[in-house]
Order: structure tokens, then sequence, then C-alpha cells
């Protein structure tokens, strides 16, 4: 017999907050233990959440990314369950008016374009932290993750097979870093998800008994996962090998199983409630229109425009495309240097590598558009030369303060010389310094100008312009 | 989540973490079977076309813009904790 897979997803992800959710509190990754904490987020008996402005902001432009439909009076609920890690004993979350409803996101794999749809967004606050001590024999409890603000985004359960899974959360990730809501780190955890699954025969319209995997932060750990969780379903459906319950289940990556953690709870165990203590959400005219002003660009559209108007190649605009902090950088630059290939080229390859060697990721490239484009200009105008201009990169990445590049070239000596009377100085002390190496040259050996075109720019300190160097050279060697 | 028996009771009681006698749980489930009699009869109103009520106060919530503010140290906040261990709020054992 044959079988489908039925998959739907929960994915978490944190917001790119300053503060929490419901308090001033820090909201940043890390932190020593218990740190970012104030009575609010620790529960406290007789303190009140109030709603940080640009955690709606967040989840508005989420829904919008997604293409839902957002709900202009949106509220908040109770969602009552007892770990310590829940201070309030209850999360505050939304299940009546969650922000954004009804969405669609197109996902593309090897067997084409598919629609996924999007159930609801909802935001909510995070849990703490749980250290389970041998030592002490204690569990230790940290609330620095308590309310940092997070929204979960519930597909239908449109997904079936891992690929389309995988498709479907590098699209999510794409779109909300474009629009930063969220850094998405998975290995930080700002970005998980809960896999719902079941497996039932291909043309079946009766779904399977479902489990549900928590908490899984790795693409390739989901991938394994799901596919171990298919086969067990359908060993336990056609050799009766297990009874296949509904329940949350533990991957455990370093033994590729999954393990059962509880039954299943269902939305009643919760005893959901409208949260008393925040009055509802209302959306005006002049928020909603504002973020639907404020959304970036589409990646794909944004690729379009480069290949098709700015004459970039596939591979340069993929590469570009691939991050906010990226495209913001180069169309910055573009717009003051007006090259889009060498910002291209600049970016790809120069700052690529600066950001390897500090062991950063392109989303944090911190770099100013537009002085990159002042740097890049300076070199196409012939001012400062490539090496130069290199380090001047170098200390942009470097410097706490802005670096202005003709001034920072103008300071350190990098401002390409017009001199040639220096120039036909050096030229002639160099070629006098290596009868042995002009000899060469006028023997045919090509390498050996080289060697005194190399000792000419290391006397100049590179200040000059190379093309006309390696022309006055070769008229001076002519002219023995 | 209707209370209907003794045994959704007993469910109830797990999830809130209660400990009641055999006396309070004889009377508390006679005051939840009474409320579901009500809370039938609330479901046979008519509700078509009619808005849903978001809140029972005719108003709506202010918001604060995104600001970190660190107003209590650790050493404040956990002086009224029973256990702290290293910075950590320390509670019994949760996992075997």
């Amino acid at each position: 017999m044959r079988y489908e897979t039925v998959i739907g997803l929960e994915v978490h992800v944190e917001l790119a907050t300053e503060s929490k959710i419901f308090c001033s509190c820090s909201a940043k990754f890390g932190g020593e233990q218990n740190d970012h904490v104030c009575p609010a987020c620790c529960g406290m008996p007789g303190m009140l959440p109030v709603v940080n402005k640009h955690v709606v902001d967040l989840g508005m432009t989420a829904g919008m990314m997604l293409n839902c439909d957002i709900n202009r009076t949106t509220t908040f609920d109770k969602k009552s369950y007892y770990y310590p890690d829940l201070p309030c004993s209850y999360q505050t979350t939304q299940w009546f008016a969650p922000v954004a409803v009804n969405g669609l996101v197109d996902i593309e794999t090897s067997k084409g374009k598919k629609s996924i749809r999007i159930k609801q967004i909802h935001m909510e606050e995070d849990a703490g932290k749980l250290v389970h001590d041998d030592w002490t024999d204690t569990s230790l409890v940290d609330f620095n993750r308590t309310s940092v603000p997070l929204i979960e985004i519930v597909s239908q359960p449109d997904l079936s097979s891992a690929e389309e899974v995988i498709a479907y959360l590098e699209r999510l990730r794409s779109l909300l870093r474009f629009a930063k809501v969220s850094d998405c780190r998975m290995e930080q955890g700002s970005m998980r998800c809960d896999v719902n699954l079941s497996v039932r025969p291909e043309g079946s319209d009766k779904l399977g008994v479902r489990t549900e995997m928590k908490n899984m932060n790795s693409l390739t750990a989901i991938t394994r996962a799901i596919e171990y969780e298919v086969a067990r379903h359908i060993d336990a459906i056609e050799n009766g090998t297990e009874e296949l319950v509904q329940e949350t289940r533990r991957w455990d990556d370093v033994k590729g199983k999954s393990y059962a953690m509880r039954n299943k709870e269902t939305a009643g165990d919760y005893r959901y409630f409208p949260d008393p203590n925040i009055m509802p959400v209302v959306i005006d005219d002049a928020w909603y229109n504002g973020i639907k002003a404020s959304l970036p660009e589409f990646p794909e559209i944004k690729r379009a425009r480069y290949i098709d108007e700015l004459g970039l190649t596939e591979y340069d605009a993929d590469l570009l495309t691939a991050s906010r902090a990226f495209c913001d950088c180069f169309e910055a630059a573009y717009e003051v240097c007006g090259s889009a290939k060498e910002v291209a080229n600049w970016l790809i390859s120069d700052c690529m590598n600066i950001l390897n060697r500090k062991q950063m990721t392109v989303d944090e490239l911190k770099l100013d558009g537009k002085t990159l484009g002042e740097l890049i200009k300076l070199c196409m105008d012939g001012k400062v030369n490539r090496g130069n201009a290199k380090k001047i990169l170098m200390e942009m990445f470097d410097s706490e303060t802005p670096i202005d590049p003709a001034a920072y070239a103008e300071a350190n000596g990098f401002i390409v010389s017009n001199d040639t009377g220096k120039m036909d100085e050096v030229i002639k002390a160099a070629v006098a310094a290596d009868p042995k190496a002009v000899a060469d040259f006028k023997g045919g050996k090509e390498k050996a100008l080289l060697a005194i075109f190399g000792k000419c720019m290391k006397e100049l300190k590179g200040n000059c312009d190379p093309q006309k160097l390696r022309e006055a050279l070769l008229k001076h060697i002519d002219s023995l | 989540m209707l209370i209907t028996d003794k045994e959704s009771f007993k469910r109830l009681q797990k999830l809130n973490q209660l400990a009641l006698t055999e006396k309070e749980e004889t009377d508390v489930l006679a005051f939840f079977t009474a409320r579901n009699e009500d809370i039938t009869a609330l479901g046979a109103v008519d509700t078509e076309n009619v808005e849903r009520m978001v809140h029972v106060m005719p108003m709506e919530t202010v918001v604060r813009e995104d600001k970190e503010i660190k107003l209590f140290t650790r050493d404040e906040l956990q002086k009224s904790a029973p256990e702290s261990y290293e910075g950590y709020w320390q509670v019994p054992r949760l996992v075997e």
C-alpha cells in the first residue's frame, strides 16, 4: 500500500525587539542568569503587563509578509499550565483573536510550486530556561527568556514531505529576515518549530494518528526526524509493531530516534480565557497603513530587478538577495557610485571575505552603504588604488567610529599621485638597479618586467595609477 | 471543558495541581455540575450575527515604546526567593 504524509508546522519566532513583550527588561539573547528580569516577568503578585507596541508592529509585519488578514482588534488570552519556567502558571498568548489569520506562503521544491496555507499568527511570551543540576539535585530557573516576545506561525496541514517542510521554513526565514521581524537564528533558538505529523493511505480523506515533535531547531534534525517518524508510523500501521497514540515526542538527534514525552494536551486542557489585565489592542487605519507602507520589496522581486534593470548576473543577484543587510548596503552604495557590478564585486568578494574572517554572518553586516559607495567611487575614479582601498575597507569594518574614505585616504597617503616627475625618477632608479631584469625582458621574458614594476610600485607606496606606471616603464625601457 | 463526572473533575484537579479532601471534592463537583446547566442554557441563545464581545470593558489597551529599562537587580528580586543558587531560583528537581 502507498501512504501519504500530512504535516502541519507551528513555527516560533523570537521578535527583534529591544525589550520584552509586557515589561521593559532587555530581550537580548544570553546574559548572566536572571539579569534581564523584573517583578513583572518574574510573576510577582500584583504586577501588570503593558504591551510593547513594536511587538504588535512586528506581528502585523509578519502577517502582511505572509499574505494574512490582520485582525484590527486583537486580544491576549491566558493559557494555563504549571511549570517552574512559567512564573505566572499561565502563558499570555492569543487564542480568540490572533493578530493575523488566513495567510498563504508559496514554496518551490523539486516537484514544483506549492502554496501552504497559514491558519494564524499569534503573539505570545516565551518561557524561561531550566537547568537540571546533578550536583545540588535540584532544578535551577533562569527567567531571562521569560516574556521575550514571540510570534507563533501555525500552518494548515498542507505539507507532505521533509523537502517541503525545509522549503517552507527557508521561505519563512527569508521573508521574516527581510522584513526585520527576527534574525531567525535557529542555533540560538530564535526560530524553532513543532512538527505535527500523521500518515494515511494514499487517497484517504481520513487523517491518521497525529504525533508532535517539539522544539526542533535545525533543518538537518527536522529532516531526519520527519523521515524517522514517517517510517515509524508506516511500520506501526503495516506490521502492528506498536500502537500509535496522539502524543508529544522528543527527537534525539544523536541516537536518531524519537521518544514519547507526554500525551498530547487538547486545547481544553489549557483552559484559555481572555486576559482581564490587557485590554484589546485596536489597530487604527494610521497604524495599519504605516506598517503596510514600511514593508520591504520581496526578495524575489528585488532579485528580478537586479538582473533586469541593473544587469547583474543571476549568481550575483542570488547572493545579494540572500540577506536584507546586503541588499540595503548594495542599494545605498550603488546610489553613490553608479556601478552595480562594482558594488556587487566588493560586497560578494571583499566584504564577504572580511565577514568570514571575523566569523560573522551576512546579516551582521553593519557597513554603511553610502560610505562603501564613496570608497568604490574613489577607486573607480583612480584616486585610490584597489590595494589601498581594501585597507580602508578593513578599517571601516574595524573602526568604532564612522570612516570618511576620502579623508582617511588623504590622511594616510593613499591618494594616487599625478606627479609624473617622481614616477619617472623612480622608474629610472629601478631600471638602473636591475640591468639583468631589463635584459631578460628585452630577451622575451615578459615576467621580468613584473619585478621592476613591483619595485617601482613599492617605492611609490602604491599611490600611482598602475596603467600609467606600466606605460611609462615600457617607454623608458624601449628608450634604452 | 465541562465537568460532568468524577473522572473529568480529577483531570481538572491534576491540571490545577489541587489536592482536595473527599468532602471538598463532593461539594466542588456539585457546584460545577450545577454550573453546567447554566452553561448549557447560555449555549441555547441565538448569537448569529452578534459581534463577539472581546472584553467586558469598552476600552482599548495602552501600549509602550520598545525601550529597555533596567529597574531591578537580581539580588533585589531574589530577596524573597525561598531558595536560590548562583543567581538561579532553585526549585525541587523536575526530571529524573
